[in-house]
C-alpha cells in the first residue's frame, strides 16, 4: 500500500505485537523440535532451555528411524492422497464443466444433490461403507483407503462455479472449428481447468494427509497405515514414555507438508482461500 | 454481448448438436454420478435406515426398532455428557477463533510489510498434521516435564493438570482448537478484507470518518459480510466435527469430561460394535450440522450486506 | 537389557520343540500374532520372536497390536465378524472367556495332550487354570502380574520416613502418602493406577467377589464393595493424590516428584528404565486392609490360537509353545515386569533364580502370587464393555464425582443392566 491509515497504533507497535503473538503460535514446533533433540533425563529435568545442553542429540530420531518404517508410512501418505487426488479430478472435472456449460437432461437434479452432498459431513456414510468392506475384504487396503473420498462433492462444486466463470467464446469458437464435445473437454477445458485444479490439489491434499477418523477405522496393522496413524501406533507403544523419540516421530510425520508449505506458501493459501470464498 | 445472445450464440443450433451435447453431459457426469450413488447416496440412506434398527456388527439378525435407538439416547448419561461437551467446546472455539482470526487479520492486513509472513506463521497449523500437534501439545501441557507448568511453577503458581483432570480438560482441548482454527479463518478474512476497495476507505475518510474503529464499523464490518458468514459457518461446522485430539490424547476421559459426539459414535459403532445406537448419534450429528448451517443462513443473512 | 541364558538351557531347548508332529509346510508360514498393550510386551515379543526364529525359521511373526486390552479384544471380535482374524491373540484373563464362548478360540487341550504331560512342560494345573473357559483350554498364560508398589526412597528419606519400614496397611498409606505432599513443596505423595482391575484388587483385599458363586447377581455392591470405592475415594483428598493419567505419572514419579506409584507389576521394566539412575528406585508389597489377610488380583494375558487355516494353526501352535516354554518366559519375565508363567520357569536354577537374586525389585510380585485370586471374567458378550463401565466408574470414585455409596449403586445398576443385555 503506497498511503498510510490512519490508525491508533504505529506500525512498529503492530509488528511487536504480531510477532510476539506469532512466537507464542509457534511454540507447539519450537518445542516439539527442541524435545526431540533432547536426551531423556534433560526432558525428565523440565528445563525450560529451548536448546538442548551440549548441543542436543539426534539418537531420539536415529532411534524413530531404526524402531518405524518412516519411509513406509510416508509413501503410503503419498499413495493414498496422490490416489484420491487423481480420482476426484477425473470425475469431478468434466462432472463440473458439465453442469456448469452443457444442457443435459438432469442437469438441475445433478447440482442439487451437489448442493445436497456438500451438506453430509464424511462420517455420515462411514459406518455402512465400513461394513460393506468388510463384506467384500477390502478393509486394510488402499482401496479401502482412497476408494469413499474419489467422489468430492465440493470439487463439483468448486468447478462447477470455476466452469461458469469461464467466457462462453472459448467453447463457442472451439464448437465452430468442428470440435466434437469430448475433444472439447480434453484440449479446450482441462488445460483451463489448471489454476483451479491446483487450488483444489492443494486442499484436498491437506485433508487426507491429516485424516485420522476413516484410516482409523478402514486400516489394523502397520501395512497400511497412514502417517496419522502412523503416530497414533507409536504413542501406544511408546506409551509417552520416550517423549524425545515421540517428537521426533511427530516432527517426521508432519515435516513434508510443512516444508511443502513453506515452500509453495502463497499457493497453499490461495488455495484454501479461493477454495473457500467462491461463493 | 448480452447473456441471452451469449447463450444463444453458445447454443448449436441444430438438434444433433443439441443431442450431442446431451448426450456428451450425460457421459461426462456419469462416473461422478455413478460414484455419488455408490459412495454417499446409499451409505447416507444406510445410515439413516440403521439409526431405526438394532443392528449390531456381527449378529445373526437385524430387527427395526423405530425410535427404541433415540430413547435409549435420551436416557444416556453418557451421550448427553458428550452431546453437552461438544455443544460446549463448539461455544468456546467458534467465538474465539472467528474472533480471533479478524483481529489477527485486521492487524496483519493493515502492515505494510511481513505480511506473507506472518499469514505463513499463523497458518502453519493448517497444514501441520493434527496429531503429531497434538502429542506436541500433550508434551507442552504435561503437568510435571511440560513447560508450561514449568514456567508457572518457576512463577510460583500451580499449574493444573490440563489434560488429565476434568475440571481443565475440556478447555485444554478447546485451546488447541482454537490454536488449530485460526490460521483457516484468518486466511479467509484476509482474502475477504484485500477485496475491500481501497477506495471506499478514502471515501468514507474524506466523508469525515477519523478514527479506525468507525471505519471498521461503518466501512469494514458490512462489506465483511459475506466472508464472516462463511467463515462462521465453516468454524462451527468444524468444531463439530472434533474427533482428533480426544482420540489421541484424552480417549473421551477423564471420566466423559472430554468425550465429544464423534468419538462417542465412534466408539459405539467401532469398538462395542452396537452400529444401529452408532447410527443413530450419528443422525443427531447430522441434525446438528444442518441444524447450524441453517441458523446461520438464517440470523447472518439478514445482517450481511452484499454491496 | 538383553536376557542372558545359561548356554546349556539354549541348546537343548531347540531339540525339545523341533519334533514336530505334523509335516511341515514347505518354505516359510507367515502367522499373524496380535497383541495388547505393546508398551509393557512389546520389549518381551521381540525378543522372544528373536530367538524363536533361531529355533524355528519356517515360521515367520508380523505383529499386529492394540493400545490396552479392551481394544484388543473389541478389534479381534470384530475382526471375528470381518473374516480377519490373526492367527494367534494374547488376550487379557478376563476377557478371554468371551472367546471361549464364543467358539474363536479353539481348544487347545489335543494339542497339549498331543505333547505329552502338560505339568513336565511347566504348566501347572494352577496355570492352565487361569486360561481355562466355558469347558476347554481357551489360551495358553503368557504372563501374570499383580499390583505392587513402586517407591522413590530419596523422596521418602527426605520426607522423613524411612522406606525399609513402610507401614504395612491402606491407613498407614495412605497418612504417610498425605505427609509427604504437605512436607516436600512441589512433590506428590502417592498415585494409584485406577482400572477395573485395580478394583478387584482391592475388593479381594476386602475379601469381597464380583460375583456370585452361581454368577445368579453381582456380588460387589455389598459392604466390601462400599469399602473399596471409600478407599478410593480418600487418595484424592486424606492422600491428596493428583489427577495424573498413568504416563504422567510415571513420568512425575520418574521426575522425582511422586513418592508412591502404585501400579501392576507389569510395567518394571518400563520404570526402571524411565527413571534411570534418578534416584533410588525400590518396590514394595501390596498394603493389606487393616486386620485382613493381602488379597490381590491376578493380571495378565494368555495367547488364543485362533487360526482356521491346518498350516497356520500348526505355525501359531509352536510360537505359543515356545513364547510360554521356560526359556520364552524367562525372557519375558526378564523384559517386563510379569510374573512367568511356567513353574519350570520360575522354579529352576537355570533360568530365573540367578535374575531373581540379583534384581530385588522383581521379586515382590512373585512373593505375593499366592495371595492373588484369578481376574474375575464376567459372562456373556458385553464383558468388555463391563469391564470399561467399571473402569469409569472408578474414575468417578478417585475423582470425587458423587459420593461413593452413590457410585458404587451406580456401577451395580450399570453391570446388572448390561450382564442383562443380549448378547
Amino acid at each position: 500500500m503506497a498511503d498510510r491509515r490512519a490508525s491508533p497504533w504505529p506500525e512498529a507497535a503492530r509488528l511487536i505485537v504480531l510477532g510476539a503473538l506469532g512466537l507464542l503460535f509457534l511454540m507447539p514446533y519450537i518445542w516439539m523440535l527442541s524435545a526431540s533433540l533432547k536426551p531423556l533425563d534433560e526432558i525428565f529435568r523440565a528445563s525450560l532451555n529451548l536448546i538442548p545442553e551440549g548441543g542436543g542429540t539426534l539418537r531420539n530420531y536415529a532411534r524413530v528411524l531404526a524402531e518405524v518404517p518412516v519411509l513406509q508410512y510416508l509413501w503410503n501418505g503419498v499413495v493414498v492422497c496422490g490416489g484420491i487426488l487423481f480420482f476426484q479430478l477425473l470425475f469431478a472435472v468434466p462432472a463440473g464443466y458439465a453442469i456448469a456449460k452443457l444442457d443435459f437432461p438432469g442437469r438441475e437434479w445433478m447440482f442439487g444433490a451437489v448442493m445436497l452432498g456438500l451438506l453430509v459431513p464424511y462420517h455420515v456414510p462411514a459406518l455402512p461403507l465400513y461394513v460393506a468392506f468388510s463384506w467384500i475384504g477390502w478393509l486394510n487396503t488402499f482401496a479401502a483407503l482412497i476408494v469413499p473420498s474419489v467422489i468430492s462433492v465440493f470439487a463439483i462444486f468448486l468447478f462447477r462455479q470455476f466452469f461458469k466463470a469461464l467466457p462462453d467464446e472459448l467453447i463457442h469458437a472451439a464448437r465452430i472449428d468442428g470440435m466434437n464435445e469430448l475433444s472439447i473437454v480434453w484440449r479446450v477445458i482441462l488445460p483451463n481447468a489448471l489454476p483451479a485444479a491446483t487450488a483444489f490439489a492443494i486442499f484436498s491434499v491437506v485433508a487426507h494427509w491429516n485424516d485420522l477418523f476413516w484410516p482409523l477405522i478402514a486400516v489394523t496393522g502397520h501395512d497400511r497405515a497412514t502417517p496419522a496413524l502412523a503416530i497414533l501406533h507409536y504413542r501406544s507403544e511408546e506409551a509417552g514414555d520416550d517423549f524425545g523419540a515421540l517428537m521426533a516421530a511427530s516432527a517426521i510425520m508432519t515435516a513434508p507438508l510443512v516444508v511443502a508449505f513453506l515452500f509453495a506458501q502463497r499457493r497453499f493459501v490461495e488455495g484454501i482461500a479461493t477454495t473457500g470464498l467462491k461463493g | 454481448m448480452s447473456d441471452a445472445a451469449a447463450a444463444a450464440t453458445l447454443r448449436p443450433r441444430s438438434r444433433a448438436g443439441r443431442q450431442g451435447e446431451g448426450l456428451a453431459g450425460l457421459l461426462l457426469t456419469l462416473p461422478a454420478s455413478l460414484s455419488y450413488i455408490v459412495l454417499l447416496l446409499a451409505p447416507t440412506l444406510a445410515a439413516v435406515l440403521l439409526a431405526f434398527t438394532d443392528y449390531e456388527l456381527g449378529a445373526p439378525s437385524i430387527r427395526w426398532i423405530g425410535l427404541e435407538n433415540f430413547a435409549e439416547l435420551a436416557e444416556d448419561r453418557g451421550f448427553q455428557v458428550s452431546l453437552r461437551n461438544t455443544l460446549v467446546y463448539v461455544g468456546i472455539v467458534a467465538p474465539a477463533s472467528i474472533a480471533g482470526a479478524l483481529a489477527l487479520a485486521l492487524l496483519i492486513e493493515s502492515l505494510t510489510r511481513g505480511r506473507a509472513l506472518f499469514r505463513a506463521v499463523f497458518f502453519l497449523p493448517v497444514v501441520s498434521l493434527p496429531v503429531a500437534m497434538a502429542t506436541a501439545w500433550q508434551y507442552l501441557l504435561h503437568p510435571t516435564i511440560g513447560p508450561v507448568n514449568a514456567l508457572l511453577r518457576d512463577i510460583g503458581i500451580a499449574g493444573p493438570a490440563w489434560l488429565t483432570s476434568s475440571d481443565t480438560v475440556l478447555l485444554s482441548l478447546a485451546f488447541i482448537g482454537i490454536w488449530e482454527a485460526i490460521g483457516f479463518n484468518l486466511v479467509l478474512f484476509l482474502a475477504g478484507l484485500t477485496a475491500i476497495p481501497r477506495e471506499l476507505h478514502h471515501a468514507a475518510e474524506v466523508d469525515g470518518v477519523k478514527s479506525a474503529w468507525e471505519r471498521f464499523r461503518l466501512v469494514t464490518w458490512p462489506l465483511l459480510g459475506p466472508t464472516t458468514l462463511f467463515v462462521v459457518t465453516i468454524t462451527m461446522i468444524r468444531s463439530v466435527r472434533t474427533f482428533d485430539s480426544v482420540a489421541v490424547l484424552t480417549q473421551g476421559g477423564p471420566n466423559r469430561a472430554s468425550e465429544v459426539l464423534l468419538y462417542t459414535m465412534y466408539t459405539e459403532g467401532f469398538t462395542f460394535f452396537r452400529l444401529g445406537y452408532s447410527a443413530a448419534i450419528t443422525l443427531v450429528f447430522l441434525v446438528i450440522v444442518l441444524a447450524l448451517m441453517l441458523l446461520q443462513t438464517r440470523v447472518l443473512d439478514r445482517r450481511v450486506h452484499y454491496g | 537389557m538383553t536376557p542372558c541364558l545359561p548356554r546349556r538351557a539354549a541348546l537343548t531347548l531347540p531339540a525339545a520343540l523341533a519334533a514336530p508332529a505334523i509335516p511341515r509346510a514347505q518354505g516359510t508360514t507367515e502367522i499373524i500374532v496380535h497383541y495388547p498393550q505393546p508398551y509393557a510386551f512389546k520389549a518381551s515379543f521381540d525378543a522372544i520372536e528373536a530367538a524363536f526364529a533361531r529355533v524355528d525359521p519356517s515360521v515367520r511373526v508380523v505383529f499386529h497390536t492394540s493400545p490396552n486390552y479392551a481394544e484388543g479384544a473389541q478389534q479381534v471380535l470384530r475382526q471375528a465378524v470381518t473374516g480377519q482374524l490373526p492367527d494367534l491373540s494374547f488376550q487379557s484373563f478376563n476377557l478371554l472367556r468371551m472367546f471361549a464362548e464364543r467358539g474363536i478360540a479353539r481348544d487347545l487341550s489335543p494339542l497339549l495332550a498331543r505333547e505329552g504331560e502338560p505339568a513336565a512342560f511347566g504348566y501347572t494345573p494352577e496355570l492352565l487354570a487361569l486360561a481355562r473357559f466355558a469347558g476347554i483350554q481357551a489360551g495358553l498364560a503368557y504372563a501374570a502380574s499383580n499390583a505392587i508398589c513402586y517407591l522413590n526412597a530419596d523422596l521418602l528419606r527426605r520426607a522423613g520416613f524411612d522406606p525399609d519400614a513402610l507401614p504395612a496397611d491402606w491407613d498407614g498409606h495412605l497418612a504417610l502418602a498425605g505427609a509427604v505432599s504437605q512436607r516436600v513443596p512441589g512433590a506428590d505423595g502417592m498415585w494409584f493406577a485406577h482400572s477395573e482391575w485395580m478394583f478387584q484388587t482391592l475388593l479381594y483385599g476386602h475379601g469381597g467377589r464380583m460375583m456370585r458363586e452361581d454368577e445368579s447377581d453381582i456380588a460387589f455392591d455389598g459392604p466390601e464393595g462400599l469399602a473399596t470405592m471409600r478407599l478410593l475415594a480418600r487418595m484424592p483428598s486424606e492422600a491428596r493424590m493428583p489427577p495424573l493419567n498413568p504416563n504422567a505419572a510415571v513420568q512425575a514419579l520418574a521426575a522425582g516428584r511422586l513418592a508412591i506409584h502404585y501400579r501392576s507389576t507389569a510395567v518394571l521394566q518400563n520404570i526402571v528404565q524411565a527413571v534411570g539412575r534418578s534416584f533410588d528406585l525400590r518396590t514394595a508389597l501390596w498394603p493389606v486392609v487393616p486386620g485382613r489377610e493381602r488379597g490381590l488380583a491376578i493380571g495378565g494375558a494368555a495367547g488364543m490360537l485362533t487360526a482356521r487355516d491346518p498350516v497356520r494353526q500348526e505355525a501359531a501352535w509352536r510360537f505359543l509353545r515356545f513364547a510360554t516354554s521356560p526359556e520364552g518366559q524367562a525372557m519375558m519375565a526378564m523384559a517386563s515386569g510379569y510374573v512367568p508363567c511356567n513353574r519350570i520357569a520360575i522354579e529352576d536354577p537355570r533360568w530365573l533364580a540367578a535374575f531373581y537374586r540379583d534384581n530385588p525389585l522383581f521379586r515382590p510380585a512373585v512373593a505375593q502370587m499366592s495371595a492373588a485370586q484369578p481376574w474375575f471374567a464376567f459372562p456373556g458378550a458385553q464383558a468388555t464393555r463391563i469391564a470399561t463401565t467399571i473402569g469409569q466408574h472408578v474414575e468417578r470414585a478417585v475423582q470425587r464425582d458423587a459420593d461413593p455409596p452413590r457410585i458404587l449403586s451406580e456401577m451395580a445398576a450399570d453391570v446388572r443392566r448390561l450382564l442383562r443385555s443380549r448378547g
